[in-house]
């Protein structure tokens, strides 16, 4: 056998095996062996190149894990040797770094917000991979033509880089073809001498090189590329997110009766069975009325909760007593508190107060133990008149002294309670035992109860959550998702340059500028305005299709969510009627005009309203869009603004309604429209106004000095006239040939009726009865303020906002990327210059 | 030729040794001449902390872009630290790039990114310090200490024909590789009158062995090997999970109040009430993790502040014990007859 110290030490254990025992030389002669000199020749390698490809890629990951597992294993019983310790290092780093994820995951609110802690570190970590593989590796590969990350597997299974150490590179694992191959890549002429280890010391250069430029370029790249990953991963994640969410808002309405077995009132129940057992047959004082209220309306809304206890108050009715022994000592013990302060000897007391047995054989001689009590005068009078006559004899013919007089006083003073109001000692006492027992048929209605109601609370819970990811006004619904996509969309098709968007993150009054300068022009191009109008429109059908349903509360149309709801609310209601809790019944479902503050219709209600205000936001923008362009192509200006209105006054009329339609706050509903006029416009100009590149050629308005303007409050006609403008006149042709088959089609319609009906005919919206066609209708001031929607300048501003920081910060990590990738390639052309093959040779013809 | 990288070469730098070496530096080369151990205190470990960071910085990237042949894995590895500081910067950059942001933007973006640096920094430093928590624990019980420093001097080959005796100065730990540990430098040194297996003794006897072992080194390194590979692992581990605790530190409510509070402008900075602050909001921070956030609502999000500090501290409690828990403490041991006359040689 070989005689090798190193070979020796490795032989140790199976581990270390480097040679199967097949290929040992059996017949080893040590003399024969040094005579040749073969001992001192290198032993033959075992190890080879590792040559990674997606064939066997995830049989290789399969493989380190399993070396992680098994390095593991060493290292807990101290037998692991450093590449193992190494490779543990790695686990350690990436399980430290998953714990951060796990722990952020916990704090962020949002599902998208949670899933970028995990997308986060995958990419941290991934770019940490990729960017030495797709900015080293590859371009290197590409220009000298091997790998400059080459991996190794060595005798022992250990995989290492190549180039790792340059001081121990094992070249034998190159065979010389391979070698001469990159050599020629290399450019490196065939007949030098020592080509092979030419060809090596340039390799190594260039692996070197490259491994610095790793080492320096690694820190900037992994978080920037990082960043940059997650970046461009928010877009589709967000979409895959929303699609998610939204079946799974519509799984929970599907599977409702499955959802609600998740909620698990188990313990509630048990509580109030205990309860209800523990206090069978025994009065209902008003500590069990309290605690049998606290269980039944746990996790109940207050305003419900209220006509819960009111409806217990009729199951349980208080203010019926009995009296009871405990009672008769109770009293006999306030007595003697209360004559307490005269300081009479226990005798002297005695002789006073009655005792509980003459109490009690008064008071059934007089028929009191039988039946309830609501007041206590009579079973009062009977022991005030035993104290009278015990006072009598006691004192005798004394009736002057302090004692007696104390004595007659504090007689007199015992029906006085502390304050007013309150119960006197006496009627506390009296009131020890209520009349009403916790009979088998209370309990039983009580827990029919609490079953209903729970029942609803888990139900109430699932529809919270449906409601919550469909609509809530927070992050990531799918109501805020679709407001995103749809504004995101319009700011983008209304192509907004740069400079714009930096000149309008400012301020509102700023962006309202820059939209309106960009709508005015957008809206001479009548090709660029249909495009404009087609994505509008796209968006708005895409709109009425996703959200809409839910808007159906009624009839067979109905959307699921409100049919769950309405049968939800009205069975539990019926439930209770029937079980006499008419109260609660009345608070769920409401009756004539209560319905409408019902809990069953605010589930309904809050819903509808929040798809209405992100519906009509848009669909004033589109109306804005669509007055524009009717302006600005001068279709049948005589209709809105007639032949008998001052020129001035029709400019002024267009500029207001222009204004209003794009600025007008959701608060100018209650601030009034409110415009400063000329007050003395040229009487003998009837002539229409004129439009030039989508903007009226104004002749009068924009003239005037300030202190000539005023508001003309008698003008009653004059905000008809620019609400009919803005919502009433027709709309283009142009327009209404786009959107008339579309399915927001006859909504905006209604719109536009609409806000012209309740905002042009509420009593005070401009000037006290200045109404549209001098009808007033009325509406709640939550159905204005949606109808009014989000004003298209304000949507604009904080997109624009939103744009700048988003575009500012990717150029900004962007160009750094970009710069850094730039260097890192380049880079690549002055690697790997060695001594000119050539000079060498020449060298060696010489 | 292969270009030399003279200029940028150790030779001018400590622990340099050619000819020009001024005769006052002579004793200092001298006592470096060779691989020797030095002292683990917290002034040598400084040293020898910036001594790296510079040369991972200046040195080392120059030799390795020329592509210098005397680049070894040492060198490569010490680089490591490169991209760990510039990674750290450059993620407190990215989080912290609101400059022209809007005033609302940007309050919202420095809350996060203010968490974020600090998650960064702290990461750091918990990674660090909790090593210590295995390092001093497994050296009070078992008397090894796993992180013996020692210099190490490279002759190097030559970079142009006029260079001799070229070398440069590594420094590595006694038990950096478990592998091939140095034990020849643990060994004592007669000449100073020190006994040769002196620090074997020590742990042997630290370790229940006894005193006046025939061959205490023998005896001790299977041991300290086991020490070493044990410690290691739960380094590797425990240190991590610190340093996550460190991130779920910085990212808890009560930091805001240190971010208020804190500043860039050291020259108008009251440090001490900087500091008294970062003291209270750090302690707070640790309250509010492991009782979990006000707004949490599952059972997970209440808990799992107290998972992470539980699985940290388990981390270290569990590896300290596996540490100390010695299995290959020899049977029997050979104690030194001293009724026998022996000869050293």
């Amino acid at each position: 056998m070989r005689t090798n110290l190193i070979q020796s030490y490795l032989n140790t254990s199976n581990q270390n095996q480097q040679y199967q025992q097949d290929k040992i030389v059996k017949d080893f002669d040590v003399h024969k062996e040094l005579a040749n000199r073969t001992f001192i020749k290198p032993l033959p390698s075992n190890g080879k190149l590792v040559k990674t490809n997606i064939s066997n890629f995830t049989s290789e990951v399969w493989k380190d894990m399993k070396y992680d597992m098994r390095a593991f294993k060493h290292a807990v019983k101290g037998e692991a040797n450093d590449h193992e310790l190494g490779r543990l290092n790695d686990v350690g780093m990436k399980l430290g770094g998953l714990s951060i994820a796990a722990y952020l995951f916990t704090r962020k609110q949002t599902p998208m917000t949670k899933i970028f802690e995990f997308i986060g570190l995958a990419t941290f970590f991934g770019a940490m991979d990729v960017w030495p593989k797709l900015f080293l590796q590859l371009p290197a590969y590409l220009i000298h033509g091997f790998n400059i990350r080459q991996k190794y597997e060595d005798n022992y299974g250990r995989k290492k880089m190549f180039y790792q150490d340059h001081q121990f590179i094992p070249w034998d694992l190159y065979s010389d073809e391979e070698i001469n191959k990159i050599g020629n890549r290399l450019g490196v002429p065939k007949d030098i001498p020592n080509r092979r280890e030419y060809i090596q010391e340039k390799m190594r250069k260039i692996a070197l090189q490259n491994n610095t430029m790793w080492m320096l370029t690694a820190g900037f790249a992994t978080p920037i590329l990082s960043a940059l990953m997650c970046n461009a991963l928010e877009k589709p994640v967000a979409k895959y997110l929303d699609k998610k969410m939204n079946a799974k808002a519509d799984a929970l309405m599907t599977n409702l009766n499955d959802e609600i077995l998740k909620y698990d009132f188990s313990k509630n129940k048990k509580e109030l069975e205990q309860l209800l057992a523990e206090n069978k047959g025994k009065p209902i004082t008003p500590e069990l009325f309290e605690k049998i209220f606290e269980n039944i309306s746990q996790d109940i809304d207050p305003m419900t909760s209220g006509s819960i206890r009111q409806d217990l108050e009729r199951l349980m009715p208080k203010g019926t007593h009995v009296v009871s022994d405990e009672a008769l000592t109770k009293i006999h013990t306030a007595l003697q508190d209360h004559f307490k302060p005269l300081n009479l000897s226990a005798e002297e007391l005695k002789q006073i107060i009655p005792d509980i047995d003459t109490i009690r054989t008064a008071m059934s001689e007089k028929n009191l133990f039988n039946g309830q009590m609501k007041e206590f005068s009579e079973p009062t009078m009977v022991i005030q008149n035993l104290l009278d006559t015990n006072i009598d004899k006691f004192l005798g013919e004394d009736t002057t002294s302090i004692q007696a007089k104390r004595l007659r006083l504090l007689r007199r003073t015992m029906g006085n309670a502390i304050a007013h109001g309150q119960d006197t000692a006496f009627q506390t006492a009296f009131k020890t035992q209520p009349a009403l027992l916790l009979t088998d048929d209370i309990s039983e209605t009580l827990k029919s109860v609490s079953q209903v109601l729970n029942e609803l609370k888990a139900k109430c819970n699932v529809f919270d959550r449906f409601a919550f990811i469909k609509v809530a006004q927070a992050q990531e619904t799918v109501l805020a998702n679709s407001w995103n996509e749809m504004s995101e969309t319009l700011l983008k098709s209304l192509n907004f340059s740069p400079r714009e968007i930096r000149l309008a993150k400012f301020d509102r009054e700023l962006a309202a500028g820059i939209l309106r300068n960009k709508l005015e022009t957008l809206v001479t191009d009548k090709e660029g305005f249909a495009k404009f109008m087609d994505e509008f429109s796209r968006l708005l059908s895409e709109f009425e299709s996703k959200m809409a349903p839910l808007l159906n509360t009624e009839g067979e149309e109905a959307h699921l969510y409100h049919k769950k709801v309405t049968s939800a609310f009205d069975d539990t209601a019926r439930e209770l009627y029937a079980k006499n809790m008419w109260k609660t019944g009345n608070s769920l479902v409401g009756y004539n005009s209560t319905a409408e503050t019902s809990l069953k219709n605010i589930y309904m209600s809050f819903v509808t309203e929040r798809v209405k205000s992100v519906r009509y936001s848009f669909h004033r923008f589109f109306d804005t869009a669509a007055f524009y362009y009717r302006i600005a192509q001068g279709y049948k200006l005589d209709d809105i603004l007639p032949a008998n209105m001052y020129r001035e006054a029709k400019e002024e009329a267009v500029e207001l309604a222009k204004v209003t339609l794009l600025e007008g706050h959701t608060s100018d509903t209650s601030v009034k429209l409110f415009q400063n006029r000329y007050k003395f416009p040229n009487k003998n100009d009837f002539s229409q106004i004129e439009v030039e590149g989508g903007r009226v050629k104004n002749k009068y308005f924009g003239t005037r000095a300030a202190k000539d303007m005023v508001e003309f409050a008698n003008d009653n006609e004059y905000f008809e006239k620019v609400m009919k403008m803005m919502f009433g006149g027709e709309i283009h042709p142009d327009i209404t040939e786009r959107i008339k088959n579309t399915p927001f089609y006859e909504e905006f319609i209604k719109y536009r009726q609409d806000a012209l009906k309740y905002i042009g005919g509420e009593k005070y919206f401009a000037k006290l009865y200045h109404l549209v066609d001098g009808q007033e209708h009325a509406s709640s001031s939550l159905f204005k303020f949606i109808l009014m929607g989000c004003a298209p300048d304000e949507m604009m501003y904080k997109l624009f906002n939103q744009k700048y920081n988003s575009k500012k910060w990717f150029s900004m990590v962007g160009k750094l990327g970009a710069g850094l990738i730039g260097v890192t390639l380049i880079s690549q052309f002055f690697i790997g210059r060695t001594k000119d093959a050539k000079k060498i040779q020449q060298e060696a013809q010489k | 030729m292969i270009s030399a990288i003279r200029d940028f070469s150790e030779k001018n730098i400590t622990f340099k040794q050619q000819v020009s070496v001024s005769k006052q530096e002579e004793p200092q080369q001298k006592k470096h001449e060779d691989d020797s151990l030095l002292e683990n205190n917290f002034s040598t470990r400084t040293r020898i902390g910036l001594d790296k960071l510079t040369k991972a910085f200046t040195i080392y990237p120059a030799k390795g872009l020329s592509g210098n042949r005397n680049s070894n894995f040492y060198e490569f590895l010490t680089m490591g630290i490169v991209p760990y500081i510039i990674g750290s910067a450059s993620l407190i950059a990215i989080f912290n790039a609101y400059g022209s942001f809007q005033h609302s933007a940007k309050a919202k973006a420095a809350k996060l990114g203010n968490k974020m640096a600090m998650g960064v920094i702290l990461y750091g430093i918990f990674k660090e310090l909790s090593k210590t928590f295995i390092t001093y624990p497994v050296k009070w019980k078992t008397g090894i200490d796993t992180e013996i420093p020692y210099v190490k001097t490279n002759h190097l080959l030559q970079e142009s024909p006029d260079d001799y005796n070229l070398t440069s100065i590594e420094y590595h730990k006694v038990g950096e590789s478990v592998d091939f540990p140095r034990w020849d430098l643990l060994y004592g040194d007669p000449n100073k009158g020190e006994s040769i297996n002196f620090r074997y003794d020590k742990i042997a006897k630290k370790n229940g062995l006894g005193t006046d072992l025939n061959d205490s080194d023998q005896e001790v390194k299977p041991m300290y090997k086991e020490v070493l590979i044990k410690s290691k692992l739960a380094k590797s581990i425990s240190s991590f999970l610190w340093a996550a605790t460190g991130v779920c530190l910085a990212f808890q409510e009560p930091m805001e109040k240190y971010f208020k509070a804190a500043t860039l402008k050291f020259w108008k900075t009251d440090f001490y009430s900087q500091f008294k602050t970062f003291g209270k909001s750090f302690v707070e921070s640790w309250g509010t993790l492991y009782k979990g956030a006000a707004n949490a609502e599952t059972k997970f999000e209440k808990h799992a502040g107290k998972a992470m500090i539980g699985l940290a501290a388990l981390s270290t409690i569990l590896g300290i014990l596996n540490t100390v828990h010695i299995t290959k403490k020899p049977k029997q041991v050979n104690v030194i007859d001293k009724n026998k006359e022996s000869v050293v040689s």
